[in-house]
C-alpha cells in the first residue's frame, strides 16, 4: 500500500551544520507513528519539512506516492497536512474560537456564529475550554487543547503532533490518548513526537529513533521496550545512569543551613508552610501540581510577595530575608531556575551569550555601562564549554537551539551569578533523556561543591535519584520529610495525596 | 526615626521582628519517637543532671547524687541546697554545683575545695572542668535557676560565663550580656555556649574573651546543657518553642499582667512537663483531638535531643512529641556505648544503644 505521507533521502542544513542527513520516513494510512530521539536529533526539522515549514536542501516529500513540493505550512494543510507546534502557535490577542477559525474567512467576523460553532466542536473532543477566553488568558495545558483542535478542525488527513502532552495534566493526557484513538479509528495518520517513551510505547503502532540527524531504527512499537529505544536514542545504555538504583547511593550530609522558611503563607496557595534547605545536599520537593511548591519557590526567590500581613518569615543564613523583585535575591546569592523556561527563562531574540551575560550583569558581576563583546563571547563560550551547551557558536539565537540546550542556558545563566542557593523547578521538563543526564550530573555537582540545591519535579524517579532528602507538598503544606535513600515511589506519592 | 517607623509597621502586619514564627523541625531535627521508644528507663524523680565518673553514671536529684548501680539508682550523697548541676573534674572528682551558687568538689586532686566565681552568682545552670580550670555558666543575674520562664518572660539578658582557676580560686568572667546560658562545651577553639532565650550556640573566645561567635542559630526550642559525644557533642533542648509563646514573648503588657495575676502552673511559657491541668493554655483542640493528643501539636513541652557534629551543626536528633512520655530532657550523658538521656519532666533517665540512633542516621547506606 501506498504511504500517505513519505520523505526520500531527506537532508536539511542550516548553515552548514546536518541537522537531518539522509532520511527516509514513511507514514502509513491510519497509523501512529512515534518519532523519538533525544533533543536536536532533528525530529522536529523533520516534521518540519513534512509539514512545509521549512523546505529540504535535498530529497522528496511524497503524498499518497505524488511527489509535492510543500514550500508553506498552508500549502500543506491543503494536502491535509497539520502540525501542532511545541510552542503554541496561537494568537494570544484573539478568543479560542477565532483562534479555530483563524484561516475560514468567511467566518471569521461572525462572532456569536463561531462562539456556538466552536463550542459544539470543542465538546465534540471532549475539551473543557470556552470558546469566548482570550487565549493569553488560558494555562498551557488549555492552549495544547486548543491547538490540537484547530488541527482536527481542518479536517487533517495528517496531524503532526510535536511534544503533545508535555503540558498537559495526566487528566488531560488520557482524554488526548482518546482524542488520538478516535481519530485514528477515523482513518487520520498521526506522527507523535515526544520524550515520554511510555506513551509512546501505549499509543503508537511503529516508533522511528532518530539520532544526530540520522535515521537509526524504524519498527512496529511491539518489537520495542524502554531499554531499547533509550539504547538506540543515546548509543549507550542510560537507564541506571538516568533512574538507576537510588537506595544504594550515598546520601550527602548536609552543611549548614541556608534556607529557613517558616510559617509561609500566600493567599490560599502556600499555606503557613516552613521548610529548611541545607548547603551541600539535595533537596527535593515533590507534589502534584497545585500543591504549592512552585509558588513557595518563587517567594524565596522574590518572583512572588508573600501575604502582607503575617506571611511568615524566610531566613538566608540566619539573617531575615524579604525581596520584593529578584533582582536583591540574585544579589544575595538566590538563584531560581524556571519551569518555564520559554516565557521566564531567557530573551529568546538573544542570543546565547547576551544571554548568559545577561546572567553575569544580573548578579552584579559587571557595572559596566559598555559592554565588550569580545569579552562577552569569551565569557559565554566558558560556560558553553562548561555545560556542553551544543551550538555553532555563542552567537546562536536560544530559540533555534534544542530544549536541553536551552535549558542548559538557563542553567548556565543562573550559575555565573555565584549562587548560594539554586532553586530548580522541572529541571528536565521537556529535556531529552541525553540532556537529562548531563542535567542532573550538573545538580549533584553543585551540591558536591557546596551549594544548597533545592529541586521541584513532579516525576517520582527523578526526585528519587536526585534528592538526598525528600520533602512532600500538599495543599500549600510541606506535610512530609523523607531521606532520600529510604523513601519509594509509593510513600512519597501516599503523602502527596493523603 | 525611619527604623522606629520601620519597626510600627512590622509590628502591625507581623514581620520582620516581630514575626511570629518558629523553625520547622526538618533535616537531622526531623521528629521521631526515639526517647519514648527506649525500653532502658530509669526512674528518678526530679532527675536534672548527668555526668560520668570513674566509669559510673551520675544523676543530680534535689538536694542528692545518685549513682546508677545496675537497674537501680543509689544515693551517692546529698547536700545542703539543692544541686543544680554535676560535672567530671577529671581524675575521678566530681564537681557539683549548688543553687547557693557554691561549687563543691569530690574525689580528684581538688577533693573538699569549694568555689564560687563571685559573691552575685546564684543561678549556676552548667559546668566544665578543663585544663584546670572551672568553667561555670550563670543563667541570669536576676533570677534564681528555678525561675527559668520568669527570667524568659522578662526577655533577660543578663547571664554571664566565668573561669575559675582551680589552684587560686580566683574568678574570672568570659562573657556577660546572655540570654540565659544554659550549657558549657570545651574545645580546642574556645568555650561554647547555649544561649537558650536566643536559641542559639555561641563560641566565646578564647584569645578575645567578651567576643562571641555564633555557631548555630534559631533552634526549633530552647538549648540546655552540652555533653561530649563520641565524635561531637550532645545538646539537650529541654522545651520546644511555639508560636503562641512566641507571640507572647512579643506582647510585654501581656506578659506583665499574666506573671502577676496568673499562676505560675498556668503561664503561657515553656515547660518541662505540661498537659497536667485542663486549665494550662492550648488544652483545647489545638493539643487534643477526641480525647487523643496529637502528636504533632504545638505543646509547651516536648523531649528533644540534638547530637552535634564537631562544627556543632546537627547530625542527628532524638524525640518525644506532643504525646510521649519523656518530656523536658536536661542532661545527656554517652556511657559504656550507651546514650542515657534526663528526661526532668517525666522523671526518667533513658538509654539508647548506638544500634538504636544508627538506623535514623542517613549517612549509614
Amino acid at each position: 500500500m501506498t504511504p500517505i505521507l513519505e520523505l526520500r533521502n531527506g537532508s536539511k542544513d542550516y548553515r552548514g551544520v546536518h541537522a537531518v542527513r539522509d532520511v527516509t520516513f514513511t507514514l502509513e494510512r491510519g497509523e501512529v507513528h512515534a518519532l523519538l530521539g533525544e533533543n536536536g536529533a532533528g525530529k522536529s526539522t523533520l516534521t518540519k519539512m513534512l509539514a512545509g515549514v521549512v523546505e529540504p536542501t535535498a530529497g522528496d516529500v511524497l503524498v499518497d506516492g505524488e511527489t509535492v513540493d510543500l514550500r508553506t505550512p498552508s500549502e500543506a494543510l491543503r494536502r491535509g497536512i497539520a502540525m501542532v507546534y511545541q510552542e503554541t502557535s496561537l494568537v494570544p490577542s484573539l478568543t479560542v474560537a477565532q483562534n479555530l477559525y483563524l484561516t475560514d474567512k468567511k467566518h471569521f467576523h461572525r462572532l456569536r456564529g463561531i462562539y456556538i460553532a466552536g463550542q459544539q466542536f470543542l465538546q465534540s473532543l471532549n475539551f473543557h475550554v470556552d470558546p469566548t477566553a482570550q487565549v493569553s488568558a488560558l494555562g498551557a495545558g488549555q492552549k495544547q487543547m486548543v491547538e490540537i483542535a484547530r488541527a482536527v478542525h481542518h479536517n487533517a488527513q495528517v496531524i503532526i503532533f510535536d511534544e503533545p502532552t508535555a503540558t498537559l495534566t495526566p487528566e488531560e493526557k488520557h482524554q488526548f490518548f482518546s482524542l488520538v484513538a478516535r481519530l485514528k479509528a477515523r482513518g487520520v495518520s498521526i506522527i507523535f513526537i515526544s520524550h515520554a517513551l511510555e506513551e509512546a510505547l501505549q499509543i503508537s503502532d511503529r516508533i522511528t529513533v532518530m539520532r544526530d540527524g540520522e535515521h537509526v531504527v524504524t519498527d512496529v512499537t511491539s518489537a520495542f521496550d524502554r531499554e531499547k529505544i533509550v539504547r538506540a536514542m543515546v548509543g549507550r545504555s542510560l537507564s541506571d545512569e538516568l533512574y538507576g538504583a537510588h537506595k544504594d547511593r550515598k546520601v550527602r550530609r548536609p552543611g549548614k543551613k541556608v534556607l529557613s522558611v517558616q510559617n509561609l503563607s500566600m493567599q490560599n496557595v502556600v499555606r503557613n508552610t516552613s521548610f529548611s534547605v541545607f548547603a551541600g545536599q539535595v533537596t527535593g520537593v515533590f507534589g502534584l501540581i497545585g500543591s504549592g511548591r512552585t509558588e513557595a519557590a518563587k517567594v524565596v526567590a522574590g518572583v512572588l510577595k508573600r501575604d502582607f500581613i503575617h506571611g511568615g518569615q524566610v531566613t538566608l543564613n540566619g539573617r531575615p530575608v524579604r525581596y520584593r523583585v529578584p533582582r536583591p535575591a540574585v544579589r544575595d546569592g538566590i538563584i531560581y531556575v524556571t519551569e518555564d523556561r520559554k516565557v521566564e527563562g531567557f530573551f529568546e531574540t538573544m542570543s546565547i551569550a547576551e544571554n548568559i551575560y545577561l546572567g553575569a550583569m544580573a548578579g552584579g558581576q559587571s557595572r559596566a555601562t559598555t559592554v565588550s563583546m569580545a569579552e562577552m563571547r569569551e565569557f559565554a563560550k566558558h560556560w558553553i564549554d562548561a555545560l556542553s551547551v551544543k551550538a555553532i557558536n555563542g552567537d546562536a539565537r536560544v530559540i533555534e537551539l534544542s530544549g536541553g540546550n536551552q535549558q542548559k542556558v538557563v542553567v548556565a545563566k543562573a550559575l555565573v551569578q555565584k549562587p548560594k542557593l539554586v532553586i530548580f523547578d522541572e529541571p528536565t521538563r521537556g529535556v531529552d533523556v541525553g540532556a537529562i543526564a548531563e542535567i542532573h550530573h550538573l545538580i549533584e555537582r553543585l551540591a558536591d561543591e557546596g551549594i544548597a540545591v533545592l529541586v521541584i519535579s513532579s516525576y517520582l524517579p527523578e526526585i528519587l535519584q536526585l534528592s538526598d532528602r525528600i520533602l512532600v507538598c500538599r495543599q500549600g503544606r510541606i506535610v512530609e520529610e523523607f531521606e532520600g535513600h529510604k523513601a519509594d515511589e509509593e510513600t512519597i506519592m501516599y503523602a502527596a495525596v493523603h | 526615626m525611619i527604623a522606629a517607623l520601620i519597626r510600627t509597621l512590622d509590628n502591625l502586619v507581623g514581620r520582620g521582628e516581630a514575626a511570629v514564627t518558629v523553625p520547622p523541625l526538618d533535616g537531622a531535627l526531623r521528629p521521631n519517637r526515639k526517647l519514648d521508644e527506649a525500653t532502658d528507663r530509669y526512674p528518678l524523680a526530679d532527675v536534672d543532671c548527668l555526668t560520668v565518673v570513674d566509669e559510673a553514671l551520675l544523676a543530680s536529684a534535689g538536694n542528692a547524687v545518685y549513682q546508677l548501680d545496675g537497674q537501680e539508682w543509689q544515693q551517692r550523697g546529698d547536700y545542703e541546697a539543692e544541686v543544680a548541676c554535676i560535672a567530671s573534674a577529671g581524675d575521678g572528682g566530681l564537681a557539683v554545683a549548688l543553687a547557693t551558687g557554691e561549687i563543691v568538689m569530690e574525689g580528684g586532686g581538688f577533693d573538699g575545695r569549694r568555689y564560687n566565681a563571685g559573691v552575685d552568682i546564684r543561678c549556676v545552670t552548667a559546668i566544665a572542668v578543663s585544663g584546670g580550670a572551672l568553667y561555670v555558666a550563670n543563667g541570669s543575674a536576676d533570677n534564681f535557676a528555678d525561675e527559668w520562664q520568669l527570667d524568659l518572660l522578662q526577655r533577660n539578658a543578663s547571664g554571664s560565663l566565668w573561669r575559675i582557676d582551680l589552684d587560686s580560686g580566683e574568678g574570672t568572667q568570659l562573657a556577660d550580656g546572655l540570654a540565659w546560658p544554659a550549657g558549657i562545651a570545651i574545645y580546642s577553639d574556645g568555650v561554647v555556649v547555649s544561649e537558650a532565650w536566643k536559641h542559639r550556640l555561641v563560641r566565646v573566645g578564647p584569645g578575645n574573651p567578651g567576643t562571641t561567635q555564633v555557631l548555630y542559630a534559631d533552634l526549633p526550642g530552647y538549648p540546655g546543657r552540652l555533653s561530649p559525644a563520641d565524635d561531637g557533642y550532645w545538646l539537650a533542648v529541654f522545651a520546644p518553642r511555639s508560636q503562641l509563646v512566641e507571640f507572647v514573648l512579643r506582647e510585654p503588657g501581656y506578659r506583665d499582667r499574666m506573671v502577676e495575676e496568673v499562676p505560675q502552673p498556668f503561664w503561657i511559657a515553656p515547660k518541662l512537663r505540661s498537659g497536667q491541668s485542663f486549665y494550662e493554655p492550648l488544652q483545647g483542640g489545638g493539643v487534643k483531638h477526641l480525647g487523643i493528643v496529637k502528636p504533632w501539636a504545638p505543646a509547651m513541652s516536648a523531649g528533644f535531643c540534638v547530637r552535634l557534629d564537631r562544627d556543632f551543626q546537627p547530625d542527628l536528633s532524638l524525640h518525644s512529641r506532643a504525646d510521649g512520655q519523656t518530656h523536658g530532657v536536661t542532661g545527656i550523658a554517652e556511657h559504656a556505648g550507651r546514650v542515657f538521656a534526663a528526661a526532668r519532666g517525666h522523671g526518667v533517665v533513658i538509654a539508647l544503644s548506638s544500634g538504636d540512633l544508627a538506623d535514623d542516621r542517613g549517612d549509614e547506606q
